[in-house]
């Protein structure tokens, strides 16, 4: 219980820190790095509970979400579909993660690597193409083209989630990763 | 961590939080059942003057409405370039009425209330192993860390700045999640001791 409010508060911190911008100018807000690192770090089934409880609490109107935002209000914008594909994507990407191998810390951040890309970044695309197809009215097409723009800064949120990873799996020998 | 509740008394204020959640939950799914433009649009006349009789209350959503409004315009837009200004007044609307609704519930109802119904809401799964009461101390907890850690994240970065001249950014996530599970595990057996869970 204690693991699943502290690592839904760290993600809620993700939110307070600044967005930083990469050379190119685009943003990072660092709260998708939270669902994959509660996949990563916790598992399926406690990383699926910290989404949810974190969701919840946004839900009943506290600004937790990147630039103060909260509310029952937030889960009908056009971007509604990325948070609620945010506990989805982090329970595979804790599934991936348990399955891969994971007993070196060399091998546990490829392993959070390949994981999060599924789970952060591939499940938490689909399910947001989806909301934009059903709340912005997009086609698929435009709602697909759309969402690409993101990845690219998805996909080094991925490394960065290798890398804290690997400072886990050194710095804490003990750590269940994946679960 | 404040809420977004607002403390400037409303009509709405006095309706009960499950009332008002019940009414959302209707709103969201019948609005984005039909495509009558009539109907969306007295829906949203509705909703909009709704929203506006809260008055002073909704001056603490202000930085949501920009939003909300920037989303309108971007979507409106949008479609009026693919020629489909049909599609995209149906999709504004929508937003605006359903959006509008939920920041009036968010202003309006305390989160503890929102907490309790949502307690409520989860007391069936109870047979399945869930402990729908656990849920407010796990908010409760949830808050108390998200202030401490932002205070370890900014501690963090301090160190970083005297050290190098530069902000952390991505270099101190690594210490402050390895902090973060460190305080997770002193949390759990503290709570395993005083509670037995």
């Amino acid at each position: 219980m204690a693991l699943v409010s502290l690592f839904a508060a760290l993600i809620a911190v993700f939110g307070l820190i600044p967005k930083i911008d990469l050379p190119l100018g685009v943003p990072i807000t660092l709260q998708t790095l939270g669902v994959m690192l509660a996949g990563c770090l916790l598992g399926p089934k406690r990383a699926l509970q910290a989404l949810m409880l974190f969701l919840a609490a946004v839900a009943i109107g506290l600004p937790l979400l990147s630039g103060g935002r909260g509310g029952v209000g937030v889960f009908f914008s056009p971007a509604s579909g990325y948070l609620i594909g945010w506990p989805v994507g982090a329970w595979v990407t804790g599934m991936v993660m348990h399955l891969l191998p994971h007993a070196t810390p060399r091998g546990a951040a490829i392993s959070a690597f390949l994981a999060s890309a599924v789970g952060g970044l591939l499940v938490v695309h689909v399910f947001g193409v989806v909301g934009l197809v059903n709340i912005a009215n997009l086609s698929w097409e435009q709602a697909i083209m759309g969402t690409l723009v993101f990845v690219p800064g998805d996909l080094i949120k991925c490394v960065l989630c290798a890398t804290v990873v690997h400072t886990v799996a050194r710095g804490l020998p003990d750590w269940r990763l994946g679960g | 961590m404040g809420s977004l509740y607002s403390d400037h008394p409303t009509w709405l204020h006095g309706v009960p939080a499950g009332v008002k959640l019940a009414v959302l939950a209707l709103l969201g799914t019948g609005v984005f059942y039909t495509h009558a433009l009539a109907v969306l649009l007295a829906s949203t006349a509705c909703c909009v003057l709704i929203f506006a009789s809260l008055g002073r209350a909704t001056l603490r959503a202000k930085p949501l409405l920009m939003g909300l409004v920037l989303a309108s315009v971007l979507i409106g837009l949008f479609h009026l370039y693919m020629q489909q200004p049909w599609v995209g007044a149906v999709s504004v609307l929508r937003l605006l009425c359903t959006a509008l609704m939920g920041m009036a519930l968010t202003l309006t109802t305390r989160y503890t209330d929102l907490l309790r119904v949502l307690e409520w809401l989860l007391a069936p799964l109870r047979v399945l192993g869930v402990q729908p009461e656990r849920l407010s101390m796990q908010v409760a907890l949830m808050l108390r860390f998200t202030e401490h850690f932002f205070v370890v994240w900014r501690r963090l970065d301090d160190a970083h700045r005297l050290r190098t001249g530069k902000a952390g950014g991505f270099k101190i996530l690594a210490p402050l999640t390895l902090h973060m599970l460190m305080a997770a595990r002193r949390v759990a057996d503290t709570l395993h001791v005083r509670y037995r869970r």
